[in-house]
This record gives C-alpha cells, structure tokens and sequence, in this order.
C-alpha cells in the first residue's frame, strides 16, 4: 500500500515531465504533421543550460533557491527557444511543401547534429549539479516504510500544472492561439486570410522548445545529472505519450504523458524493471488497436 | 558517377593506408565517442603520453612509436570496421577494446590478420575462446565478483542485501558472479533486479529497495547509474551502501553523487598510483593535468608491454612477439606482467576500494 | 549555424549586410550557452569556464558564411531564372547515364575484389556497403512501395540473424538450410506485427513499428536463456563454400586446400563479399519482378490512394500485410548474412538508430528507387568511415551531411522514378 502510494508519487513526477515534452510534439504535429524527432534533443540542449546557468549562479553568490530556480528558467527557455526556431528554419523550412518523409530523415539528422554538437562542446562527460532542493515531506508511514515527497517532485507538479493552465489559456483564448489553430486546420486558408503562417509555424517551435526547456530544467533540479544522450530516451517516450494521447490533442498529450510514467512506475515496482519498455509500448499498441486515433484524439474524416 | 565515388573513396583509403610506413604504428580502440567516451578519454591520454615517452627513449628497436586512434563508440559493428581498418594500416600492436562486447568480434578480426592486442576488458570469454592474440591485463569478471561476493558476506552478516545489473554483458556478468559467490557462502541476495543504463528514473527500484529493507546494494554497471540511485535513494530517504566493479574508479562518481559517494565500495586491481615504480609516471601526468586514474595508467602499461616485448624479441612480428609475451614477464607501471596460456595476466587479482572525500583507498 | 532563404530580394549591398548581421544575432545567442560558456569539472564541482575566442569565431563564421552562401544563392538564382525558359523541355525523360547506372554498378560490385584483393578494408566495408543496399531494397518495397512508415525494421534484421544464430550453434544447421527459415521466421513477425495494426494510418503505424523494434530489442536483451542477453551469442559459424569450410590448412579439406591455393583469411571476406552480393542481386530481381505483378502493382495503387483501391476492389489490408511480410523476409536474410559474417551478434546492433539509418537509406536514395538506394548506402556508409580521420567531428558531420542531402534533394538523389506502367497510344483507352 505505502510503495503504491510512493510510486504513484513516483509515476506522476515522471509523467509530467513526459507531458511536457509532448506537447511539443503534438503541436509541431499539428501544425504541420511531421514528427520532429529533435525535439527530444532540444529537451537535452535546455538541460545542459541549466546546469550551465545553476553554476554560475553558484558562482556569483546567489543562494537563494527560487531566485535562481526562476533566473535558471527564464534563461533556460530564452535561449532553448532560439535552438527550437532555427532547428525550424534550417532542418525543416526548407522542406515544407516536399514529401511527407523528407522532413522526418531531415528531423533525424537533425538530432544526431545536435547530440553530437553537445558532446563536442561540452564534453562527453557526464555533468552533475549539487542537490538544488534537498529535502521532502514525509507523508505517512506503512509497517516501516514511509512514503515521502520530495520537494522537487513537489515543484515539477506545480510548474506543471501552472504551465498546462497558462498554455490552455493561450491556445484558446489568445489571438495567437487562434491562428495557430486556423493553421492546423487549413494552412492555405489561413494564409489567405493574411495570417503570416510561417511566423505562427515559428513561434509554434518556440513555444514547443520553451516548454521542452522547462522539462530540461525541472529535470536538471530533479535528478542533478545530465548528459547529451538524455534526449533520444526522453524523446521516444515522450512521443510515444503524444501518440497515445491521440497526437495533435493537447491535454492528449499530458495525459499520455502521465498515463506513462504511472506505467512505468507500476511495472517498475510490481513486475520487473527489465520489462517495463516492453509493457509501455504493449500498452500503446493494445490502446490504438481500439482506438487508432489516441485516447483523445479526434477521429480523422476520410474524404473521397 | 558511382564509379567515381568508389574511386575516389577508396583511392582516398589506401593513400591513409600506406602513409607514415616508416613508424612503428600502434593502436588504440574504444569510445571515443558515445555514451562511454570518458574511459576512451583516459585510455587516449594514457597511451598518447606513453608513446611520447617510449619515443623520447629512443623508440623501439630504433623505431619511432606513431599511435593510431579508432572509435568503435562500443557499438560491437564500429568495433569490426574499426578492426579492419587497423589490420589494413598494419599495426603492430592494439591496445583495446574497452567494451568487453566490442572487444570479442574485433578479437576474431585481429586474430586472423595475426596482430597482437592487449585489453583491459573483464569479461570471461574474451580469454576464454582459445585466440592466440589475445591478452588480459585486467583481471576476470569471475575473479572480481568472486572477490567482491566474499567480502559482502563477511563484512554486512545479517544485512539484506539486493544484486542488481545493468544488463550490459560486462555489468550483468558482473552481478552474476557476485550473486554466485554470495550463494556458494550460503548467502542468497534478498532482491535479484535489473535496470536499464541510460536511463535517469530509478525511482522504481529505489522505491523497491526501500520496501524490502535493503541495505546494502551489489551493482553490476557503470558509474552514472551507481550516482544516480544513490541521489534517488537519499531524496526518498533510503540509506544504502554500494559495492561495484572496476568502472566505480571513475572520478565523476564523486562528482555526480557528491557526498554520498562516500557509501560506495568497489573492486579494482590493486591501485597502479601506488605502485612505488610508477610514481615518476604519475607525477608526469598530473604535471599534465591528467589524473591517472581509471584506465589512464592501463593504457600506459599497455604501449610499455609492447615496446619491452618487441626489445625482448628483437622483432616487431607476431609470432616473435606472441612467443615473447607469452613466456616473458614485464616490468609496467600496474606491476610486473606475466600471462597464462590463455592470456589472463598473473598479477594478484582485485582489492576492495572506498570512496573518502573525492580519492578511493583500500577499505580499512 | 547559418540559414537559408530562397526568396527572391532586390540585393544592394546594406541589405546583405543586414541580413548577415540577423544570422549573427542568431548565432550570438546559439553559440552563448553552447560555445561561449562550457562547465569543467574542478575538484569534484563544475566550474563555468568562458571560451569567447570560439564564441567570436563562431560569430563571425556564421557572418561571413551568411554572406557568402547568400550571394551564391542569388548567383544560382539568377542563372537558373535565364536557363530554365530554355532547358524545361531538354531535361525530360530519363538520364541515359541513369538507365546504364545499373548495369555499371554492377560491373564495378563484380570487379572491387578482384582490383583489391589483399586490402580488407575496402571489401569489408563494401559488403557493409552491401548489407545496407538489401536492407534499403527490403525496406523499400514497404516504405517506398506500398508507402507505410517502418520505424522498427530493425527488428526483423534482429529476428533473421538470432534465428540463424540460434540454429547454428544449437542445431548445427548450416548457412543454406538456415537462410529460408530464417526468412519464413521474419515474415512471419511481419504478419503478427501487420495483422492488427496495419489499419492504423501513417504515423500511428510508424509509432506501433518503432515500438515493435523496441520490444523486440529489449526481449532479446532481457530473455538471456534464448538470446544469452547482453552478452549475445558468439562463435557463430561462418558460411562454407558448399562444405569446404575458410580455415588454414588442417585434416579436412578446406577451400584452400581443395583448389590448391595458398590460404589467406582474405579468401573468406572475398567469398562473403560475393555472396551478399548474389543475395542483393536476386533481392534486386525479385522485387522488380513483384512490382510487375498484380500484387505489385497494387502496393503502389495504395500508397496513391487507399480509398480509391478499395472502390477497386482491392483488399487493403492483406496487400499491405504482403508488403509487410516480404519486406520483412528480405530483412531477415540481411540478418542471416550478418550473423555469419560477423559471428557475433548482441542486441546492441540492434537499436533504434539503425532502423532510423535503413529509413533514412531509403528517403535519401529517393523513394521506390532501386538504384538510388544504393547511392543512399554509399553515400551513409562510405561517410563515417571516410570520416574516421575527423575523429570527434564525424557523427556531426554526419548529420549535418543528412539535413544537407534532403534540403538539396528533397525528393532523394534519384528523386525521377520510371513509371511502372506506361500508358500508351491515344485511343487504346478511352
């Protein structure tokens, strides 16, 4: 009961942080319906910023934690952002209009680059960072086992949650929220009603890459160590967790993204930890089997 | 057009092959790249160093020692093509691979072209499938669990003790024979486990740890993953101790796990930086801003081997040289090396290490 | 890092100068947290060192290259705008160099050997060369043909070369009996994979199959009493020349002995080079054979259009499925001819990356297009490795290599595909 109640603890933090990331993939999805795979990799760009930025803070003396947990984000997602628009304006620009697959192998190399860019600049090491916060709150305890959260695992559901309430507000109140919308539905109709639809495909990787950054930097705070191979495992599971949300949905995306880090928390902890990618992706085959569009996703009308 | 790539890539490889034929070429493998790039980085600065060293001597039989760099990123088919390649630049002499499951395929290769390698990898059968070529100067994985089994069951009686690995052929083998050991004492492991290296989340088996009352963890892996259970294990607040393998030598341990580092226990051959004879070399290195740790000094030893063996039998080929090393022992800075018909090494086998305050030592 | 625009500007020289100093905002802001601050380890705690010498280099490369790359574009522009009133109607119809490409490939795959006989290198990477080309032609008949997203093929290589693996060091089967049911055993997970996902559309299957190569791939690293885990299996036998097996000279007759030659371990790489090659050749044939035939012709019909076929007639899913299976035979054989030419194979050649190579051999070769993928795995193969001597810099290379290649030739390097049918003569239909 205790180690239930701690995994799901567990599971939700991990969940998050995948729920964050897919929402860059579903929205690039739904812009213009490629899968982006270096948007695990920009993930892992963000990451090595904040380890970048804790430790100049450290280093000019700034001790208290949420001025520098808030320094760190905002500079974590300013820079992360202008990796998320050039990846756009270099790797897939130039292909729109091209066959659906041209854009994916570009997506490909795309993430090799970026891994290995990484590696060249800052090393191949692994870079860790002290503990940020330290401590937690224990919650109960169960025949000498307590369940406890940890005040990290506390700030990722926050930040999370803030996040998914102000993003919500964006994409449906907002008038870039509306054109980004129209473009998902009709590009060529949208551009005729004098929206600059490359700009809105712009900001849309911005926005993607930003909240990708905020991953990176909860992520940097949660398990303090980061190194440049982190965005090709988050990435498979994040997409994966777009995919089973239903790919272009939103909360879709953060669902799947939590549905996935209880899975694997559970199996982790019940089954074997060996098997827990095979009961992951079992799982996502089993759900499109019965509903091929993702569990929130709309149906797609056929036309003849 | 295709021809003329073909042509123009291969003419542009036989050039690189026959460049430079006057040296005396010695190689090294292992990740240069990758996820295990750091042990590369030190088996690059332990070989370059020795080289310039063997080279300021005189060289070898009159030679000079030109080193070859290959990259198989510890990808076991990287490994055959890299393997290939040296054959082709006619090396005299390999040190590597690191992986245990790139050493193994690129062994065949070496063995056909008959050149002879030196290699720090631990896993049984790099020894055991009968090549000729082949030389351990590391010590066995059987030998290091067998080590590391024994002092879990005279140094924790009566402690829960957990077994994991990381499934990788060096980590899992690892954990096999320490299980095996603790068995052979009557002490069977209350948890047997998995995980999968390369991963950040061990919050699961943290969480399972922590539920059956471990406290005294025998992993089977690499360094990253020992820091990050530890960091998990302390934000859930678990205590546990560590026992690992060779790779927890490794400096960014420390680095990653921080305090905590300081729970952790490991094997390793007896420490080389100890070695009175190799204190000259050491301090070279650190004059250099290389701490010869790890596989630093290995690589060193390694090119050493080489240059003693070649002097020994006034040859650079290999039948002369396998027969010299074969029969011959060698004065190196991990200690005199001799090896067995198989090609193990005869040096006294693993010692238990601790982490204190960011340098290990032998357990007290 | 500079970017490209291809629209159409009045250039005066202010202009270009703006548009570079943009590229050198960008590249400021990239290059600040990558190039301009890294973190050292110091003492066990990192310590944020300042590289801004590489940081203004990185700048001003980004200008200079801006500058320059903008100005080659508005020169290619310009010449191209005047040429293509009168080139359109003389760049129809097929490269002849093109159609004889085949057959010269083929010549120069049949005398590589023989020009380098004792270099090893050269031949082992053309059959890696090789390897890739049967796996591109097995991956092309379900991407490029029947036009389904695979981003698990790998998991049929993976399928074909434990299978042979298994057999032979279990059963002592040899290479010949081993290859058909090791294709059967990999056309047969095709089907259990195709069978309940193939209605998914396009890139709900491509997740279902990355994730299909992934459980396949933990399996065999998990499942150690089949597939000896991580460790993989060893000491697999290697192919013999109809009995006479590859080894020096001993009590049995051997290949050398036999034909009264001196032996020379190269003899079994020329041997194993020829083999793929026969292998990839009869691929070759066999697939230009299916694509004449009804089923063929209607991989390709649902890859235009599946709503279509169905009013035709055609039952989508179990054409798909045929795609699927033989797709995934061909890969199987590849895994076969791997296995024994390595002797050892473990899971790890088996990653996700691999299948993202295969596909990436196929878009880049031009989809369909058996000829273009082989220059795809030329072009893939040969890069690495004649990138050996840039060390660190290859995988970036590498991919920067890729982005180049799609942005240049979005459609593939042979990006023309002949037709499978030709409509001929006015009349004849209407």
């Amino acid at each position: 009961m205790a180690l239930a109640l701690q995994q799901l603890i567990n599971g939700l933090t991990l969940g998050a942080v995948y729920g964050l990331i897919a929402i860059g993939y579903t929205m690039v999805y739904g812009i213009i319906g490629m899968i982006n795979f270096a948007h695990g990799d920009i993930y892992m760009v963000s990451a090595f910023i904040a380890i970048t930025g804790f430790t100049l803070l450290a280093a000019l003396g700034v001790s208290s934690v949420p001025l520098g947990l808030v320094l760190v984000l905002l500079l974590a997602v300013a820079f992360t952002s202008v990796y998320g628009w050039t990846v756009e304006r270099v790797a897939y620009r130039p292909l729109r209009g091209s066959t659906r697959l041209a854009p994916l192998i570009s997506a490909i190399g795309m993430s090799i680059f970026l891994q290995n860019m990484v590696q060249l600049t800052q090393g191949a090491r692994v870079k860790p960072i002290p503990p940020v916060l330290v401590g937690g709150i224990d919650l109960l305890t169960i025949d000498g086992f307590t369940v406890r959260l940890a005040y990290s695992q506390l700030l990722i559901v926050f930040v999370t949650l803030a996040l998914m309430g102000g993003f919500t507000w964006l994409i449906t109140r907002t008038s870039f929220g509306r054109q980004q919308r129209s473009c998902e539905q009709d590009r060529t109709m949208t551009a005729l009603l004098g929206i600059d639809v490359d700009r809105t495909i712009s900001l849309t990787f911005m926005l993607g890459a930003a909240l990708a950054a905020v991953a990176g930097v909860m992520v940097t705070v949660y398990y303090g160590v980061v190194d440049f191979f982190i965005g090709f495992v988050a990435g498979i599971k994040a997409f994966t967790a777009a995919v089973l949300g239903g790919i272009g949905s939103l909360p879709g995306a953060m669902l799947g993204g939590l549905l996935i880090g209880l899975i694997e928390a559970f199996w982790a902890a019940y089954l074997s930890a060996e098997y827990k990618d095979v009961a992951t992706f079992s799982i996502l085959i089993l759900a499109l089997m019965f509903r091929p569009s993702g569990l929130l996703g709309r149906p797609e009308v056929e036309k003849v | 057009m295709k021809t003329r790539i073909l042509a123009a890539g291969f003419g542009l490889l036989s050039l690189a092959a026959t460049s430079a034929w006057a040296d005396i070429l010695v190689a090294i493998a292992g990740p240069m790249t990758g996820q295990y790039a750091s042990a590369g980085d030190q088996i690059r600065k332990g070989a370059e160093l020795a080289v310039a060293d063997i080279n300021a001597k005189g060289g070898v039989l009159g030679q000079k020692l030109k080193l070859e760099i290959g990259d198989d990123a510890c990808d076991p088919k990287q490994a055959v093509s890299v393997a290939n390649t040296m054959v082709n630049k006619k090396i005299a002499f390999m040190h590597g691979h690191w992986c245990s499951s790139s050493t193994i395929p690129a062994s065949e290769v070496y063995n056909e072209a008959q050149i002879v390698m030196a290699t720090v990898s631990t896993n049984p059968q790099v020894t055991e499938r009968g090549l000729k070529n082949i030389f351990r100067i590391m010590g066995r994985d059987d030998q290091q669990g067998v080590v590391a089994g024994n002092y879990l069951v005279d140094h924790f009686k009566g402690k829960k003790i957990a077994v994991v690995d990381d499934k990788s052929a060096y980590g899992k083998g690892l954990a096999d024979e320490i299980a095996k050991a603790m068995e052979a004492r009557g002490v069977k492991p209350a948890l047997r486990e998995s995980i999968t290296a390369g991963e950040k989340d061990y919050s699961g088996l943290v969480s399972k740890l922590k539920s059956a009352g471990i406290e005294v963890l025998a992993f089977g892996g690499y360094h990253t993953e020992v820091a990050l259970i530890l960091r998990q294990a302390q934000q859930a607040g678990l205590k546990l101790t560590v026992m690992g393998g060779d790779t927890m030598t490794n400096s960014e341990l420390v680095t990653a796990a921080g305090p905590m580092a300081d729970n952790v226990l490991f094997t390793f051959a007896p420490d080389p930086r100890k070695n009175p004879a190799a204190a000259a070399v050491v301090k070279k290195f650190r004059d250099a801003k290389v701490e010869p740790e790890g596989y630093v000094m290995y690589a060193y030893a390694a090119m050493q081997l080489f240059a003693e063996a070649a002097q020994k039998a006034k040859s650079t080929k290999y039948k002369d040289l396998e027969k010299a090393l074969r029969e011959g022992s060698f004065d190196t800075v991990i200690g005199k090396l001799s090896f067995d018909a198989k090609g193990d090494n005869k040096l006294p086998g693993f010692m238990v290490y601790q982490w204190k305050g960011g340098q290990y030592d032998y357990v007290k | 890092m500079s970017t490209l625009v291809f629209a159409q500007h009045p250039v005066s020289l202010a202009e270009r100068l703006r548009d570079a100093s943009a590229v050198a905002l960008i590249t400021v802001l990239l290059g600040i947290p990558m190039i301009g601050l890294t973190t050292v380890d110091q003492g066990g705690s990192l310590q944020v060192v300042t590289r801004w010498p590489a940081l203004a280099a990185f700048v001003a490369a980004g200008f200079f290259g801006r500058l320059l790359l903008r100005w080659a574009i508005d020169q290619w522009q310009a010449r191209r705008r005047t040429r293509t009133a009168a080139a359109s109607s003389a760049t129809r119809g097929v490269n002849p160099l093109l159609r004889r490409g085949g057959w010269l490939a083929l010549g120069v795959a049949l005398a590589l050997p023989v020009v380098f006989p004792e270099n090893r290198y050269v031949v082992d990477t053309a059959t890696t060369v090789l390897i890739y080309v049967m796996l591109g032609w097995g991956l092309n008949v379900v991407v490029g043909l029947a036009g389904l997203l695979d981003l698990g093929y790998v998991a049929f290589y993976a399928v074909g070369a434990y299978t042979y693996a298994l057999l032979s060091t279990q059963f002592g089967w040899t290479f010949w009996e081993s290859l058909p049911v090791a294709g059967a055993m990999a056309a047969t997970f095709g089907v259990l994979l195709g069978w309940p996902t193939l209605r998914l559309r396009g890139d709900y299957l491509a997740i279902v199959t990355l994730g299909f190569g992934e459980i396949v791939r933990v399996i065999l690293v998990n499942w150690t009493e089949m597939s000896g885990g991580p460790n993989g299996i060893t000491s697999i036998p290697r192919p013999t020349f109809f009995g006479l097996p590859f080894r020096p000279p001993g009590d049995e007759p051997t290949f050398a002995s036999f034909f009264a030659l001196e032996y020379s371990p190269n003899q079994r790489l020329i041997f194993l080079y020829y083999l793929i090659l026969a292998l990839a050749l009869l691929t070759n044939a066999f697939v230009t054979r299916m694509r004449r035939l009804p089923v063929g012709r209607a991989w390709e019909a649902l890859r235009e259009d599946e709503i279509a076929c169905k009013a035709m007639g055609i039952h989508a899913r179990n054409v798909k499925l045929s795609a699927f299976a033989l797709g995934a035979m061909l890969g199987g054989f590849a895994g076969v001819f791997f296995a024994a030419r390595q002797g050892f194979i473990s899971p790890e050649s088996f990653t996700f990356n691999e299948s993202a190579i295969i596909l990436a051999i196929v878009v880049l070769g031009g989809m369909g297009s058996q000829l273009g993928v082989v220059l795809a795995s030329l072009v893939l193969v040969l890069l690495p490795e004649l990138g050996r001597d840039f060390a660190e810099y290859r995988m970036l290379l590498f991919g920067a290599a890729m982005i180049l290649i799609m942005i240049w030739r979005p459609g593939g390097i042979l990006a023309h595909r002949e037709p499978t049918l030709r409509y001929h003569g006015a009349g004849a239909g209407r």
